[in-house]
């Protein structure tokens, strides 16, 4: 019985999800007086119904108490979680007892992670984000939600079955000699094919990976781009094998392949050559914005720039050489920007199989334009908000006269253009009489309107560079589909030789078998190189067919939900700070280390860990990255080093002394990053 | 808003009954449905603001799920809820408190109104608002007072310190209520000193309870009968079923008063069997047990000693003394008090040994400190009268004990498990006993007989007060040894606390709901700080999986053991030590040596860790 609503603060729905025994619930409680009524308005319009006055109280309480519900349980153990991202009010109900508090609070950031990662900035401006999930076309609403929970049902998946998704790092394939082949050809031949080819219609491709189910064979990036945050990375492989899902079940590795996989213990664990990094990506970012007129190659003289006018698009079923909008964040030289668009090509080489490709698509200087203009008009709006006026409100960099000069030419720029500019012309104008003219209010609180109105403008601006299709466009933005097709065979034929072990080799990455003579005793670990966001753990896989060293059936979904259980209690102790946790738990002992090291391995002294609140932002890297947060924590006190963070997971029985429980954790420990301190991306 | 517990230790921000029966047309306001609000200097539109938005989206999840909320958070705070008829409970803590102490919390404030009022919605027909509110006000201050945040986290029972008591006064007390039992219309009791169990025959959530009386008592002087002088006093309270039939379950005889006290754990029992049958001197002088059965002296003399001897006694051998004698208004000085009682342990202990004809003999030492103790109560009723006989009624009694203790108490522990065994299978905190309303309540008089800051307090039959004949046995039968007791706590310090050691520790023994810890029961210290909180981490761990067992957590600042088994649970947190590590995976690491150590120190609190 589980649900995912977002509602806005009337109480309108905005997404729903619901499994059908929720769906059954509902209906029995509330399709009692309204039977004929099936289909999806008449649910939606129940389940409205039923949450709204929860919505609606917490509303009042946040206005009246500036306190709002985090969560409910009832007696029977049903549980409610809530959370509010600015105006939109998300709810997440698990009555079946498969998911904890913990589960649907990251289940709640991930929705709203893949709504960024799907909107951009347009999720600054609730109310834009309001028009954006719920189109007024039904039918369009009906794709796009029947998207957005098909996506959620995958993550949902995933995490429950997939230890890269249930801790929440990225786990590679551990083939060191094919991985640099790899690397090599989608550098050499793939990408720079791609890049020089004139059918790439101004697109230049940045990162090109290979998946594995989900699992990574290789990866790279063009030097000019910025690195891929372990965080997209997950969401886009989380959007990947949504397009492509692949059936566990499916896949019967013979014994023979199991044969040749196990070899692939420990020691033949190493990388190769790491793929260039984020060094030379300056060289694009250090274009200068002003200076640059976006040039917009697209038309769509529909568009009303009006706020209220703002129409629902008609947007075509994608066809399968479509790229994907995506918005991922960019660090450069002069800061990090979130959110900046780019198309993403997943193209299946076979199942299981997929290579993906994301691209920078040749507007996107705009998206820094309007990233930097709504941050410069958020920070005036909260120092105006805080009661600071006048000079005071406008210091800092840049310089609201920057800002301004900027944001002319910025409009100026957007004039000939096809985008509709002239709302934001009239706002901006307004703006400024009232800031800058000498006879004018200037910089008080009664900006603070003005200041909300701007960012709604550019939020405007950016929706329609970037998330309207230009479906009548001569020339339409993307590689073309020969140019798809050509990679496509390109990698096959690369691949081919390779493709059935592959399959195999991701079912069995690395086995325990491997380890069982230098550990006895150990069941399982999992180890994560938070830095990198990478994680290594021997497979657990629990199909009926398939048979591993824990056995089959109940014995290894018993360890298997240990596993898991694990997982969720150490996050737990350490988001209240505690940093090392072991537990002897029925038959099991359990240990958990986090620690951090420096770049040449020296093992670091335990600093405090920061105490954060039950309801805050879950423990991971793909929807909130805890870590990256936690890194820069530690590392005020570390001026000048590169400090890396380490976690360590072990399992083993309990009959086990703790004295060697714990040398098998430290042998664990030094052993497996080893021959792997480099980077991945 | 002026309060008297600091807001640091209080153990609830709100708390509040709202009646929806009242509220039910559009027109209604919500303040008709406010029964009760915590903190009363709320502004009354903050009142109707939460009582009105909280039991309002309460009801609409419990619709939507079917089942009562049972907690809900808000971001600042977490609230317990209950939810039973049209009655909203609600009792908000601050985040750090665990859930299901919260929880706890809010089912023994619920259940100490039914105790003393019956039911709530009888009690809001029958009484006037402003009497409940001042009821509610009562039980809500009596849970709050003066207790550390350790204790708020196990809501255990407050006991008195038995390191610094003598365990025969703790034998005494015990022996005080077998005696009043053997009165058909006693039910069971506790003797409480000064707000702390002594000893008790109830099941901890009973005495619990009644212990909120006795502090009202305490303070204020209620109902009296003015035949016993004012000391005596008794109230209406309100048994569940279950409870009536755990009370009823126990045969008379049975000696229950030896397992909830302190200190009977099944580790110690080899020195504490031994110490309480040498401990039998003192027994007599208990001079109350008129009317009863005796079965040949050496008959019941000989299993036992045969057991003294097996079981070594502690080597408590202070050199034979002249007894002191009483000093001249009657009153003793404690020092004399503390001499003739070891006295007569060593001399029984000896003549034990030489066999039961000398121990006849022998008999002068406790004969002496009985009369005078009777002496010592200003009150000679019986004591005189009472003479060998009674005596050596009394020592053959205790002679029986040790091998009740062990039975009863074994008994008692299974049976108490055996409940806890059958929670599991309620929704967690919402405990099938705990919910009063749903079965009958049975209306019982409790009895209190006050000396001074020691309390008997006796879980009667409702006729037991109009059986002028019962009351008076109860009443004569205990009041010698009362006084006893009295002077005896009464002169025992409370013992400096102990020098903060290299060490802190918690002990919670869940059968008898008691919680030992070498930690000041003042706030603010900030060693402790960590180490409450880790506690109440781990405490939450374990009631949430019921198959761990073992756990150390470690933050920057301090490594703490948590072990648990079906009885208890054990905290340990050790100071200084090279707390500078890497967090990395090392056996060498002291955080892991915790368990060893906790196991050595904690010996000699007389906590066992296997």
């Amino acid at each position: 019985m589980k649900c995912l609503l977002i509602a806005s603060e009337s109480a309108e729905v905005l997404f729903q999800w619901t499994d059908t025994e929720f769906q059954q619930n509902v209906q029995e409680q509330y399709g009692a007086s309204q039977e004929e009524g099936h289909g999806l308005p008449a649910f939606e319009d129940s389940i409205s119904t039923l949450f709204a006055p929860i919505i609606i109280s917490c509303s009042t309480m946040v206005d009246r108490l500036s306190d709002s519900y985090t969560s409910f349980t009832t007696e029977n153990n049903h549980i409610y979680i809530l959370h509010q991202f600015d105006e939109c009010l998300y709810i997440a109900v698990n009555g079946d007892g498969e998911e904890g508090e913990g589960d649907l609070r990251r289940k709640i950031y991930v929705m709203k992670k893949m709504i960024e990662v799907m909107f951009g900035m347009v999720t600054l401006s609730s109310n834009l984000l309001r028009r954006e999930l719920r189109p007024q076309d039904t039918e369009q609403r009906a794709r796009l939600w029947k998207h957005l929970q098909s996506l959620l049902e995958t993550y949902s998946q995933l995490r429950e079955n997939d230890q890269s998704f249930l801790v929440e790092a990225v786990e590679r394939l551990i083939h060191p000699t094919l991985c640099e082949q790899c690397i090599e050809f989608l550098e050499r031949r793939l990408v720079q094919q791609l890049n020089g080819s004139v059918e790439r219609a101004g697109e230049e491709v940045l990162h090109a990976f290979i998946l594995i189910h989900t699992k990574l064979l290789a990866f790279y990036s063009s030097r000019n781009a910025s690195s891929l945050s372990t965080s997209d990375l997950l969401t886009l492989i989380i959007m990947a094998q949504n397009m492509y899902p692949s059936n566990i079940d499916l896949d019967d590795p013979h014994p023979e392949d199991v044969e040749s996989t196990s070899g692939s213990g420990p020691d033949s664990f190493y990388t190769p050559e790491p793929s260039p990094t984020d060094r030379d990506s300056s060289s694009s970012a250090d274009k200068p914005v002003r200076g640059s007129t976006p040039v917009f190659e697209f038309v769509d003289p529909d568009v009303q720039m009006a706020e209220d006018s703002l129409q629902a698009l008609e947007v075509p079923p994608p066809a399968p050489s479509t790229p994907r909008r995506v918005f991922l964040e960019v660090s450069l030289k002069d800061g990090l920007y979130p959110m900046m668009p780019h198309s993403m090509y997943c193209l299946p080489l076979w199942p299981g199989i997929s290579l993906v490709m994301l691209t920078k698509i040749p507007t996107s200087a705009v998206a820094m334009s309007v990233y930097m203009f709504l941050e410069a008009f958020a920070k005036l709006e909260k120092r105006l908000s805080e009661g600071q006026e006048g000079s005071a409100a406008t210091r800092g960099q840049p310089t609201i006269h920057d800002v301004r000069s900027k944001l002319d030419k910025f409009i100026k720029a957007l004039g000939p253009s096809e985008i509709q500019s002239a709302q934001l012309q009239n706002v901006w104008t307004e703006f400024k009489n009232r800031a800058f003219s000498r006879g004018g209010p200037g910089f008080n609180r009664d900006l603070i309107p003005w200041c909300k109105n701007m960012k709604t403008q550019l939020c405007g601006i950016y929706r329609q560079c970037f998330l309207i299709e230009s479906g009548k466009a001569d020339i339409p933005q993307r590689l073309s589909p020969s140019l798809q097709e050509r990679a496509q065979t390109m990698m096959q034929e690369k691949l081919m030789d390779w493709k059935d072990f592959l399959l195999v080799k991701s079912k069995r990455n690395i086995t325990m078998v491997s380890y069982l003579e230098d550990f006895p005793g150990l069941i399982h670990f999992i180890c994560v190189d938070r830095s990198t966001g990478q994680m290594i753990a021997p497979s657990l896989n629990i199909t009926e067919r398939n048979t591993s060293e824990l056995g089959k059936g109940p014995v290894a979904q018993f360890i298997k939900s240990k596993v898991w259980s694990l997982v969720s209690t150490t996050r737990r102790y350490l988001q209240k700070g505690y940093s090392t946790v072991t537990l002897r738990d029925g038959d099991f002992y359990f240990c958990y280390f986090l620690w951090f090291e420096n770049e040449t391995g020296y093992k670091l002294e335990a600093g405090d860990i920061p105490i954060l609140p039950d309801e805050s932002a879950p423990i991971g890297m793909l929807a909130w990255d805890y870590y990256r947060k936690l890194l820069r924590y530690y590392s005020k006190n570390h001026q000048g080093e590169v400090v890396k963070c380490y976690e360590l997971l072990t399992v083993h029985l309990g009959v086990i002394p703790t004295d060697i429980i714990l040398q098998h954790c430290r042998q664990l420990a030094s052993k497996l990053w080893e021959p792997s301190r480099n980077p991945l991306l | 808003m002026a309060e008297l517990v600091p807001p640091d230790s209080r153990r609830c921000n709100y708390f509040f009954l709202y009646d929806g029966s009242k509220v039910k047309g559009e027109g209604d306001a919500t303040r008709e449905g406010i029964c009760y609000f915590y903190p009363e200097e709320t502004p009354l539109d903050k009142q109707e603001l939460l009582c009105g938005q909280l039991a309002g989206a309460g009801r609409c999840v419990s619709e939507l799920s079917a089942s009562p909320v049972r907690i809900l958070r808000l971001r600042c705070t977490k609230f317990a809820i209950r939810m039973k008829d049209d009655f909203f409970w609600a009792l908000g803590c601050s985040a750090e408190v665990p859930t299901i102490s919260a929880c706890e919390l809010l089912d023994q404030l619920i259940n100490l109104f039914c105790f003393y009022n019956g039911s709530v919605r009888q009690s809001y027909q029958l009484y006037s608002q402003e009497t409940l509110a001042a009821r509610w006000a009562q039980y809500l201050s009596h849970l709050q007072s003066g207790s550390s945040k350790l204790q708020h986290i196990f809501s255990c029972l407050r006991t008195i310190d038995s390191t610094n008591v003598d365990p025969l006064l703790l034998l005494k007390a015990a022996l005080i209520l077998q005696a009043c039992q053997r009165c058909p219309l006693v039910l069971a009791g506790c003797v409480l000193f000064r707000g702390r169990v002594v000893s008790t025959q109830m099941s901890p959530e009973l005495t619990m309870k009644v212990m909120v009386h006795e502090s009202e008592t305490y303070t204020k002087a209620p109902s009296t009968f003015s035949s016993f002088g004012g000391a005596v006093s008794s109230t209406t309270v309100f048994l569940t079923m279950p409870e009536l039939q755990y009370l009823q379950s126990a045969p008379v005889d049975k000696d229950f008063s030896s397992h909830p006290t302190p200190h009977k754990n099944t580790p110690q029992k080899k020195t504490r069997l031994s110490r309480t049958l040498s401990d039998t001197p003192s027994a007599e002088s208990e001079p109350s047990d008129t009317g009863s059965s005796q079965s040949p002296l050496k008959g019941s003399f000989s299993p036992a000693l045969s057991d003294s001897s097996v079981f070594s006694p502690d080597p408590l051998d202070p050199p034979p003394q002249p007894l002191q004698p009483p000093f001249p208004n009657g009153k003793h000085s404690p020092e004399a008090e503390e001499e003739a009682l070891e006295e007569s342990y060593y001399y029984r202990f000896h003549s034990n040994e030489g066999g039961v004809s000398r121990l006849h003999d022998e008999g002068d030492s406790p004969f002496e400190e009985n009369s005078y103790l009777n002496g010592g109560g200003g009150r000679g009723d019986g004591g005189a009268a009472c003479g060998a006989a009674f005596d050596f009624r009394g020592a053959e009694e205790s002679h029986h004990d040790p091998v009740f203790t062990k039975e009863a108490s074994g008994g008692g522990r299974e049976s108490v498990q055996g409940r806890q065994a059958e929670m599991p299978d309620a929704p967690p905190g919402s405990g099938a006993s705990d919910s009063p309303e749903e079965c009958p309540l049975v209306p019982m008089t409790l009895y209190l007989h006050r000396v001074n800051g020691l309390v008997l307090a006796l879980l009667v039959e409702p006729h037991f007060l109009s059986d002028t004949a019962s009351m008076e046995e109860v009443y004569h039968s205990s009041l010698a040894s009362l006084n006893g007791l009295e002077a005896h706590l009464r002169t025992i310090c409370p013992g400096a606390p102990d020098a903060p050691g290299p060490y802190i520790f918690a002990h919670f023994d869940c059968i008898q709901s008691t919680l030992t810890t070498n930690l000041s029961g003042r706030p603010g210290g900030a060693p402790e700080r960590p180490f409450v909180r880790a506690t109440s981490l781990l405490h939450s761990h374990f009631c949430n999986t019921e198959t761990l067992q073992e756990a150390i957590i470690r933050s920057a600042g301090a490594a703490v053991y948590g072990s648990r088994s079906v009885a208890q649970e054990t905290y340990f947190q050790q100071h200084g030590g090279s707390l500078r590590n890497s967090g990395v995976p090392n056996h060498q690491d002291s955080a892991f040596l915790l368990p060893s150590k906790a196991r050595h120190r904690l010996l000699k609190h007389g906590v066992n860790l296997l």
